[in-house]
């Protein structure tokens, strides 16, 4: 089921959130006109699917599985960077509950500013990301 | 300094139509002119910040339209044969300097290391403002030019001043 299925915009990511195929997925730019109104209602979809598995104590059927995170972004300014650094620290923080979250970072060949952040992110919760290069 | 010559310039209003088009106009001027991925993305990148910046940071809500048409607000984007310069321009209240001087002293005074620290704990610990900032722009401008942000204020009267910040984006490292 797509719990979260946000077309693309000029400024902001399509996002999608499909816990039946467990892939959560950004991709594209990303500097919203609102950042809260954009971001809060993503992060809240996440709290409640993982509070809801825990209270339905469905946590064995998901950390059996691993939950594909990909971040497949070209660009995002600094305001998103602190909602996708909540993101990240949100699925982390569930990982250690028992769920079983992998990140996955694309970055075009040639951007290491991309692989710079993503490895910031990925120190900020000392878990190594996957990084992905997507050649054009 | 060879060959400096102004790329995009927007003196005046400043509204988030105005910054789509001159991010847009960017863009598509970097391609054409085929600068290397890395370059093109720095640089919007950094337009981007600055013209974030001057839309939610200035200080022009109660300024009179005579002070605001003697100071407007600006954005200038030159290039040399070494560089791409991001100049932006735009009034502050001098209450606010001593903030914005603390902030930039402070990123001015680290290395890349301590730029990264700070961005990694601004993340983690940054509040998202009424305006949408996570005042972490400015880290993020020295993050990517990798340079110290030059930056002045000058007095205008005794309620205002104009803010002036200068960015630099090297194209030859």
């Amino acid at each position: 089921m797509k719990i979260l299925n946000i077309e693309a915009t000029l400024k902001s990511p399509k996002v999608i959130f499909d816990t039946e195929n467990f892939i959560f997925e950004m991709q594209g730019n990303s500097r919203p006109e609102n950042v809260r109104n954009f971001y809060y209602p993503i992060l809240d979809a996440l709290k409640r699917f993982y509070e809801s598995a825990l209270e339905n104590n469905k946590l064995e059927q998901f950390s059996s599985k691993i939950f594909k995170y990909n971040f497949k972004l070209e660009y995002f300014n600094s305001s998103s960077a602190k909602f996708i650094s909540d993101i990240i620290l949100l699925i982390d923080n569930y990982n250690k509950k028992g769920f079983n979250n992998k990140i996955y970072w694309y970055f075009e060949d040639g951007d290491e500013d991309m692989i710079e952040v993503g490895e910031d992110f990925s120190e900020m919760i000392n878990v190594p990301f996957n990084f992905i290069m997507i050649k054009k | 300094m060879k060959n400096k010559h102004i790329v995009i310039k927007h003196i005046g209003n400043f509204n988030s139509e105005i910054i789509d088009s001159i991010l847009l106009s960017i863009k598509n001027l970097l391609v054409k002119d085929n600068y290397p991925l890395i370059i093109r993305k720095r640089v919007y990148n950094i337009s981007v910040e600055c013209l974030d910046n001057i839309l939610k940071h200035s200080d022009i809500h109660t300024v009179s339209k005579k002070l605001y048409d003697d100071n407007p607000s600006s954005f200038i984007l030159e290039k040399d044969d070494t560089a791409f310069y991001v100049k932006i321009g735009n009034i502050i209240l001098n209450e606010n300097i001593k903030n914005v001087d603390n902030k930039l002293k402070k990123i001015n005074s680290l290395n890349l290391d301590g730029i990264n620290e700070l961005y990694k704990n601004s993340l983690q610990n940054g509040e998202i403002s009424k305006k949408g900032g996570a005042g972490l722009g400015l880290i993020v401008m020295s993050k990517t030019t990798k340079e110290k942000i030059l930056y002045s204020f000058d007095e205008i009267n005794n309620k205002f001043s104009y803010f002036v910040m200068n960015l630099k984006i090297r194209i030859d490292n």
